[in-house]
């Protein structure tokens, strides 16, 4: 034990190092920038005179609607119909600034002129400045494949976090769901360019910088985002080395900007409404449902004929007919709802509401002088979630501060500051298990009892969320960034950068006694336990940058070079405790707690808490080069080194390279072919590391030793346990990407017609798997090691055309589509087992048996069955009568059979479809026109197979607990004429029985062509259409701009995937039983002073 | 100028300040874990380890549902030969073994240089419980599988090495294994459990265990003795493989063995038996609250067992530590719809000690449930449920008594398959009632079992009953109720008549003499719902007249006038899915498992040999061969399975 101190010693010692240079970063900023913010910033005489004058396109057109602000001042006004406008302006240097969307904003020093005539230029996607790593380049100079997204398109949704947002904005960007749905403790999943790995010891996903630190998007508002960039290949985003081998998004948040201040203030009031619950069948058809399926099981009538009757009766309202009867086992109790219930009612609108409110409001300042420029924003979110029983609900603030102080000419100071805190809360028994119960709860089973009391509150039953104690979870995040660029000599700058996240989780778990009531109405106590839990979670991030960077142009000849370091440290510590015995109810806290339980016996609190860090360091360089604005050359070098592996597995390094050529600056080009103005083509190539395994740890070896968790109470406790550690692989060590890409961006028509188009492919190579199938007299997992190979691939294109005509209508459309797949190259499975991964296999594969189809008679099945003389359908089961499936014999060797499930013998199976979402689309149209604005966004994915095994999608699952009866379950086949349900020979579903377990079963259910979905869907993802006041208007209330708009997300879909499902929440939540999506309607307001 | 270049160079420093201790800065090791050269060093550490072996009880809860005593709602397919194939993959698991040898591994040197801080008692306590859960371990395997690998060390993970490591061992072999650890633990541990509560293993326990692997190995030898699941017996598999081809008993020959295993078995039964009393039995069980409580009731749903001499060991449970069970609600229902066999039932003497067909028997016939246990052996007037019994007694506002059979139910918690439902376990607390919640104690062992194995043991050896035997059966006999003159029994059993109901009459397809019988009558009536029936049929090979002999599953005598217990319209039968209950054409008495043609045992419950041993998944056979050959794997399949994936037995 001694032993140890010197460790922690040690380790603290690395973060008060760290803390120091902390603390000294912020001393210089707060002492150079003091006298600079005193210093204010110049203005202009006081002689106003006017100026008037037309604003026109380039083909002499006058375009409405212009901006022309006098630079430095709030004063502004904008051009009318014919183009012309007239402004005050101060004194003899008056800078005039012409702005309108879609064309090149344009400065005009105005001297002593009285009329001034301009012509505005379109604004040309390729002169765009793009944020790269550690540097912005123009748009036309970037070699490597880069997607960017403006704050415009993120303007005015009505969404609870920015991962929301970015679905479908940007190509080769895959937004995934969470498993927790709609709900709002939900955060989309974000990933560029397919699968990275197969998962199995190691992951990796983009990675997330925020104005050059690692952050979590979700804790931004969108409103403070200046613009996104996505680094899609190798070659962009090898500058970051080891973090960065599946791409990097680099977010930039607004800054400050000379002039102001302009004060902005928007809001937005929502209703969010869920969508596609399935919805439940009645209680009477449920009960046929299920004894259908338990007598085709060969089991009795799970509900009897007594209480078949009394569901009937209490449907029909039959006076004296409760909804549950007393237990005839014990009649002063309520009899159990699950054997003996008879309401009826769908749970998912019991629990459910059908609507919610929300607001969002956002206050922002920002300007600057010569010597400072700030921005700083406020931002609250208050959103209610779908509960309608206990509710659920989440308030975000976000505060952003950007200061920016120029010391020196050549010396520039910052500091960026971000704070954020997420409240949420909710039921502490509305947790992931829930939905399952949520999914297989009888319609006859009561909420209320016949007195109006809630029925049954123990932990397994949907009415504890009522009354079973609230779970409350708060997420402070706090990100520092100091930064001092210095430019000693033309072409040079030097900057450093510190960076000082911190993150802290508190959640609060609150378990209440709940009480159940007897037929007399007293109550007894069905869940004893009351307790405290609290959970507190530390995140600490220090990171520091360095580099220099020289820029130098020599007549056609353009050079930068570039070297640096960096440094990353990431430590986690967290605690918890639990206490039985709450004093006071309102007051939950541990210290309101007695430890014991009601019954006044002691139970010990239980207390736990844990710490790990890891930390990588790396240096880059680069080189630049091009040439007459024609060609283009990128190298790029990192070599890094990770904590996660042993000292002589760490480093590694990571070149890359890139090239462009663009074919239209060529003179034979531009002699000949006029409408396209720019046509670039692009390669790269790079090598890049993931040091992202699972454990933080993966080299050392652990013993699982837990606290007062084992199942044996000795001497009236729970005792301790453990167990035997796992083997580990010391010489674990990188996974190696490799990875290609070409590309082509093209713009034509007066820059109106903008394509990219980029072909893409990527090598995990010695990626980490499960180590070879051993012989299982090991007795314990084999060691992971680096040994699989997969393959990525894919295409990105996007086509824009963008557009603004003489009338003032300016109109735009864009269409994205990308696709990406992955191929496992190599994997140990040396029986060819085609039931886990396989070298030449795609990932997604899903095998099945081919469907024949439903057998109408029993002769038909028969007569099917004849044709399988060696074994029929035996492999899936026997008894196949009239209503089950018909399946094919594709191998023809007269029996349905499975084959020893690999590659050599495959049975009647076969790959019948992908899971994959492929050709995922985002289409974006918009117009504007006289202050009125539409926008319109359809987002999806063209194919997509889906089979779903579980109890949700076949109604009958292994036994009557583990079933349920949606509407669509009730189109089951029935060959009796007198079905009260009637006669069904064409039925979508064969007859239901139990078998197999919850997710997967034999016999009917087995995966097969038939019950295949498509998953391909088309969403109207968002709606926005606004309406900006005339300026004449709002200028006299001394408002410079006023916006009213109205924007709706998830407005219509279109798929055809079993009703069963949303097509975004496959496979999420319990086997497809998930919180639900919503519909969100918003009306809010946009306020620029 | 100045003031840039001294932001230059503090700049630089920055830079130098950071990238100088790069070599410290990326050494991470585990902060909060605890690294396995500082864990196992102290008793704590041990008990620790041990006890996170221990799983759940031992069946108790299940009872012999599966078997000719006992049926649960559905019936399992291993009666429905052909329904039961060779898995693709599964089984064969060694996760068990890993955590004792590693244990075995990391103490034993500690242990033998003395550096294990603790009380040296229990230090010594906590490596006996690692040698029994190995044993343990492989007693399960032994009993699934047969031939199976010995194991003693943690293994590389190196494919050769464990190719070689997973040779099945002959089951013989396996068996001296399981003893030998047995003895280490016996050695090893102390009489009682260090925490003077019995929740924990202890000397007696691994004793009686011992006896019962002992007995087990000896009974199937002699059963299975020439054929292919012995080795060296015609057709062993095992004779393909050449590290078998000269394969040799231990003792010489299979005779020596079973000698052995039964010597074995004699000795440590008769240590526990001779150590430990019966607890008594008052004949009643409580029906009032002022009804004094009969011991013989409480060993079985008491909250606390410790304090009954015959409990071995058995577990604890408590709601304020969330460590709760299905029990309480189970037993004041339908016992989770596992019910008694008529076989079962039967199978009870009357207290005379005559069999219910012998003539002067009195028995008062099965026309009513009430009737049946009258003047019985007193065990089945404790132990079947009756209508009007009371069942729930204590912390309820009113007494709740035992109704009619639900016999429609399909809910486990109110069904009853077959009309007869044992109530040994059951607790009259109505605290017990909550379903998930119970508390009352669950057994693991309970010492008759040793004077059960003794006197089988003895008998299987000598042919006949020594001085020990006798007084162990009497006593048996004593305190169940009924007349302890076996004698008498024995002389009027109709082995004919027995075999309606009851397995145990055969062997290897042939009829046992009366004695044997009788003390396997003792063993079943004892033992009743305790969970080792299937393993004592297996052992005995009585199932082999199942394989051309259909056996129907019967409850009670439904066709009786107790069929007015019901309404008329609910009992429909040869009405296809619908039936609720099987034609009285079948048999006046209640066949769960026949009430429609649906049911794979509609016409009884059949046999194949093969089903006395698991089959072994197929991927075991590929990992260890080359090139997917089967033949080259160090492993071969059990008699009468394919080495086919979803095939079932030749």
């Amino acid at each position: 034990m001694k032993k140890k101190i010197p460790k922690t010693i040690g380790a603290s010692r690395g973060t008060g190092r760290t803390m120091r240079v902390a603390n000294w970063w912020m001393m210089i900023v707060i002492i150079l920038s003091v006298p600079h913010m005193l210093k204010g910033y110049g203005s202009g005489g006081l002689i106003q005179r006017e100026v008037s004058g037309k604003v026109t396109n380039e083909q002499g057109e006058g375009l409405p609607g212009v901006s022309i602000v006098v630079s430095g001042t709030t004063t502004g006004t904008s051009t009318v119909d014919d183009g012309t406008f007239k402004i005050s302006v101060p004194g003899e240097h008056a800078v005039l600034v012409f702005s309108y969307v879609g064309y090149v904003d344009e400065e005009v020093e105005i001297g002593t002129r009285n009329i001034v005539n301009i012509s505005l230029k379109l604004a040309s996607a390729l002169d765009e400045v793009v944020v790269v790593g550690f540097a912005t380049q123009r748009k036309a100079n970037v070699t490597g494949s880069v997607s960017v997204i403006g704050s415009r398109e993120l303007e005015s949704r009505p969404v609870t976090n920015v991962a929301q947002a970015l679905q479908g904005l940007a190509t080769g960007l895959e937004i995934g769901q969470s498993s927790y749905g709609g709900s709002l403790e939900s955060a989309p999943t974000i990933n560029i360019r397919g699968r990275n790995t197969i998962g199995q010891g190691s992951n990796g996903g983009p990675l997330i910088l925020i104005d050059g630190a690692e952050g979590n998007p979700n804790h931004l508002s969108p409103n403070d985002i200046e613009s996104i960039s996505i680094l899609k290949d190798a070659a962009a985003s090898s500058i970051y080395g080891s973090r960065a081998p599946f791409g990097v998004i680099l977010i930039t948040t607004k800054r400050g900007t000379k002039g102001g201040p302009i004060i902005t203030y928007n809001n937005s009031f929502r209703n969010s409404s869920p969508i596609n619950f399935p919805e439940t069948a009645d209680s009477y058809r449920w009960a046929l449902f299920i004894n259908d399926a338990s007598r085709n099981s060969g089991a009795p009538d799970f509900v009897g004929p007594e209480r078949m009757q009394r569901i009937i009766d209490y449907m029909a309202g039959k006076s004296g007919v409760t909804n549950i009867p007393p237990d005839p086992g014990n009649p002063v109790r309520w009899a159990g709802g699950s054997s003996e219930g008879n309401d009826n009612h769908d749970w998912w609108t019991s629990v459910f509401r059908s609507s919610s409110p929300a607001n969002e409001h956002t206050l922002s300042m920002r300007g600057g002088g010569n010597a400072m420029n700030y921005y700083l924003s406020g931002n609250v979110l208050n959103q209610t979630g779908m509960l309608r029983l206990g509710g659920d609900d989440l308030t975000r603030y976000n505060a952003v501060v950007n200061l920016e102080s120029k010391i020196a000419d050549w010396l520039t100071l910052g500091y960026n500051g971000k704070f954020s805190r997420e409240d949420y809360d909710r039921p502490s028994d509305f947790e992931g298990r829930y939905m399952q119960y949520m999914s297989r709860t009888q319609p006859a089973n009561p909420l209320y009892d016949p007195n109006g009391h809630l029925f049954d509150v123990t932990t397994d039953r949907l009415s504890i969320i009522a009354v079973g104690g609230r779970y409350n979870r708060i997420i402070d995040n706090s990100s520092n960034q100091f930064r001092l660029i210095a430019d000693p000599l033309p072409g040079l700058t030097l900057q450093g950068r510190f960076y000082y996240n911190l993150g802290d989780r508190f959640a609060r778990t609150v378990r209440l006694t709940t009480y159940a009531h007897d037929v007399e109405g007293n109550p007894y106590v069905a869940e004893p336990e009351n307790y405290v839990s609290e959970y507190i979670e530390r995140y600490d991030y220090i990171s520091q940058d360095y580099f220099a960077r020289y820029d130098k142009s020599i007549d056609k000849h353009g050079f930068q070079v570039m070297a640096g370091f960096q440094s990353e440290y990431n430590k986690f510590r967290n605690a918890s405790a639990t206490r039985h015995g709450m004093i006071i109810r309102e007051n939950p806290t541990i210290n309101v707690t007695t430890g014991q339980a009601l019954d006044g016996s002691t139970i010990p609190p239980s207390v736990s808490g844990g710490e790990n860090d890891w930390a990588t360091m790396g240096y880059f360089g680069r080189i630049n080069y091009s040439y007459d604005e024609r060609y283009f050359v990128e190298l790029n070098y990192r070599y890094d080194g990770t904590s996660r592996f042993r000292a002589d597995k760490r480093w590694g390094s990571f070149p890359s390279f890139s090239a462009g050529w663009n074919i239209a600056g060529e003179e034979f080009w531009k002699a000949h072919i006029k409408n396209i103005s720019q046509l670039k083509l692009r390669g790269s190539y790079g090598v890049l590391g993931n040091q992202n395994t699972s454990s933080i740890y993966p080299t050392y070896v652990t013993m699982p030793v837990n606290t007062a968790n084992g199942g044996w109470i000795i001497n009236n406790a729970r005792p301790n346990t453990a167990s035997a550690p796992g083997l580990v692989s010391a010489v674990l060590t990188w996974e190696n990407i490799r990875a290609w890409n070409i590309g082509i961006d093209v713009e034509a028509l007066r820059n109106r017609l903008a394509f990219t188009f980029d072909y893409f492919t990527r090598y995990t190579e010695d990626m980490v798997g499960p180590a070879p199938q051993l012989p299982k007299v090991l007795g314990t997992s084999v060691p992971t090691t680096n040994n699989t190979d997969m393959k990525s691939y894919g295409f990105e294109a996007e086509v824009s055309w963008n557009d603004r005509l003489s009338n003032g209508l300016g109109y735009r459309a864009k269409f994205m589509l990308s696709d990406a797949r992955s191929v496992v190259l190599r994997y140990p499975n040396p029986t060819n087992n085609f039931w886990t991964y396989l070298a030449g296999q795609e990932l997604g594969n899903i095998w099945g048996f081919t469907t024949i189809g439903i057998a109408k008679t029993q002769a038909e099945m028969d007569a099917h069955l004849a044709t399988l003389p060696n074994g029929g359908q035996q492999y899936l089961g026997s008894d196949w009568s009239a209503g089950d499936i018909m399946f094919k014999d594709i191998d023809g060797d007269g029996r349905v059979d499975g084959g020893t499930g690999t590659m050599d013998n495959q049975g009647d199976y076969s790959v019948i479809g992908n899971s994959t979402p492929r050709f995922r689309f985002g289409f974006d149209l918009g117009a504007d026109w006289k202050g009125l604005d539409l926008r319109m966004f359809f987002q999806g994915v063209m194919k997509r197979d889906y089979f779903n095994g579980g109890y949700n999608f076949w109604g009958s699952g292994p036994n009557v607990w583990w079933s349920t009866a949606y509407i669509p379950h009730l189109d089951y086949f029935r060959d009796d004429p007198d079905h009260p349900l009637g006669l069904n020979l064409d039925s979508y579903y064969p007859r239901p029985y139990f078998n197999g377990d919850y997710e997967s079963s034999g016999r009917n259910k087995a995966a097969q062509t038939r019950y295949l979905q498509n998953a391909a869907y088309i969403r109207l993802k968002n709606v926005t259409a606004g309406y900006t006041l005339p300026q004449a208007l709002t200028k006299k209330a001394k408002i410079e701009r006023v916006r009213l708009f109205a924007s709706g997300e998830n407005l219509w879909t279109f798929t055809k995937i079993s009703e069963l499902f949303d097509p975004e929440l496959l496979d999420q939540g319990f086997t497809g039983a998930v919180y639900p999506f919503s519909r969100v309607v918003s009306l809010g307001l946009n306020v620029t002073f | 100028m100045k003031t840039k270049h001294s932001y230059i160079l503090l700049l630089l420093l920055a830079c130098f300040g950071m990238t100088s201790c790069q070599k410290s800065f990326l050494d991470r090791k585990p902060i909060s874990a605890v690294t396995p050269e500082n864990y196992l060093t102290d008793e704590a550490h041990l008990a620790a380890y041990t006890i996170a072996r221990y799983g759940p009880t031992n069946g108790w809860n299940i009872g012999d549902a599966d078997t000719d005593n006992q049926a649960a709602i559905g019936y399992s397919t291993i009666f429905a030969p052909g329904e039961w194939r060779v898995s693709a993959s599964g089984g064969w698991d060694f996760g068990s073994l890993y955590q004792c040898n590693y244990f075995l591994q990391t103490v034993l040197p500690r242990f033998h240089a003395g550096t294990i801080t603790g009380n040296a008692n229990n230090i010594r306590h906590h490596i006996g419980e690692i040698y029994f859960f190995r044993a343990e371990f492989y007693f399960n395997n032994l009993k699934s599988y047969g031939d199976f690998p010995i194991i003693r060390n943690v293994l590389p993970d190196n494919h050769q090495v464990l190719n070689e490591a997973s040779q099945r061992a002959p089951r013989t072999e396996v068996a001296r294994f399981i003893l030998s650890d047995l003895d280490s633990a016996i050695m090893l541990m102390q009489n009682n459990s260090p925490d003077g509560q019995k929740n924990r293993l202890s000397r007696l326990v691994a004793l009686q265990y011992k006896s019962r692997v002992a007995l087990y190995e000896a009974t199937f030898l002699k059963y299975f003795k020439g054929t292919a699941f012995v080795p060296n017996g015609e057709g062993w598999p095992g004779k393909q493989k050449d590290y078998h081809a000269q394969y040799n008993f231990p003792s010489g020959n299979i005779d020596g063995e079973i000698d052995f295993f039964l010597t074995e078995a004699m000795a440590a039964a008769k240590e526990v038996a001779d150590n430990v009393p019966l607890v008594d039995n008052t004949h009643h069980f409580p029906q009032t609250p002022s009804d004094a409580l009969n011991p013989y009731c409480e060993i079985f749903s008491s909250v606390d067992m410790s304090g009954f001499s015959e409990v071995l060991m058995w577990r604890k449970f408590d709601r304020n530590l969330n460590v709760t069970s299905y029990a309480g609600k189970s037993y004041q229902g339908g016992n989770m719809g596992v019910g008694l066999t008529r076989g079962m039932v039967e199978s009870f003497l009357m207290a005379n000690g005559l069999p219910i067909y012998a003539t002067g028997s009195g028995y008062h016939g099965d026309e009513y449930l009430e009737d049946i246990p009258k003047d019985r052996d007193n065990r089945l007037q404790l132990f079947l449920k009756v209508p009007g019994q009371v069942k729930i007694l204590y912390n309820n506002p009113v007494i709740v008594e035992e109704g009619i059979p639900d016999i429609l139910a399909s809910h486990e918690h109110q069904k009853y398959t077959t009309g007869y439902a044992h109530r040994k376990g059951l607790n009259l607390d109505d605290n017990q009632n909550f379903d998930g919640y119970s508390t009352q104690g669950e057994i693991s062992f309970r010492a008759v079992e040793s004077y059960l194995n003794y006197i089988e043991a003895c008998y299987e050896k000598f042919g006949s009953l020594d001085g020990t035997a006798n007084e162990y059966w009497k006593s048996i006999r004593r305190r169940g109720g009924v007349d302890e003159d076996f004698q008498k029994t024995i002389d009027a059993t109709d082995l004919a008549k027995e075999a309606a109901g009851d397995w145990g009459v055969y062997s290897a397809g042939t009829m046992v003499d009366k004695t044997l019988f009788n003390i396997r009558r003792e063993r079943r009536v004892e033992l009743m719902g305790e969970g080792l029936r299937g393993m004592d049929l297996r052992r005995w090979r009585a199932m082999d007249q199942l394989i051309n002999t259909p056996y129907h599953i019967e409850g009670f005598k439904l066709w009786g006038p107790m069929q007015h217990w019901y309404d008329a319209a609910q009992l429909t039968y040869n009405d296809g899915s619908a039936s609720t209950v099987s034609d009285p054409a079948r048999s006046a008495y209640l066949r769960p498992y026949e009430r429609t043609t649906v049911s794979l045992v509609y016409n009884g419950y059949l046999w194949n040999m093969a089903h006395y041993l698991s089959p072994i998944a197929i991927e075991h056979f590929l990992i260890t061969s080359i090139n997917n050959d089967m033949s080259t794997s160090p492993l071969y399949q059990n008699p009468g399975w394919p080495m086919n994936a979803g095939v079932g037995p030749n």
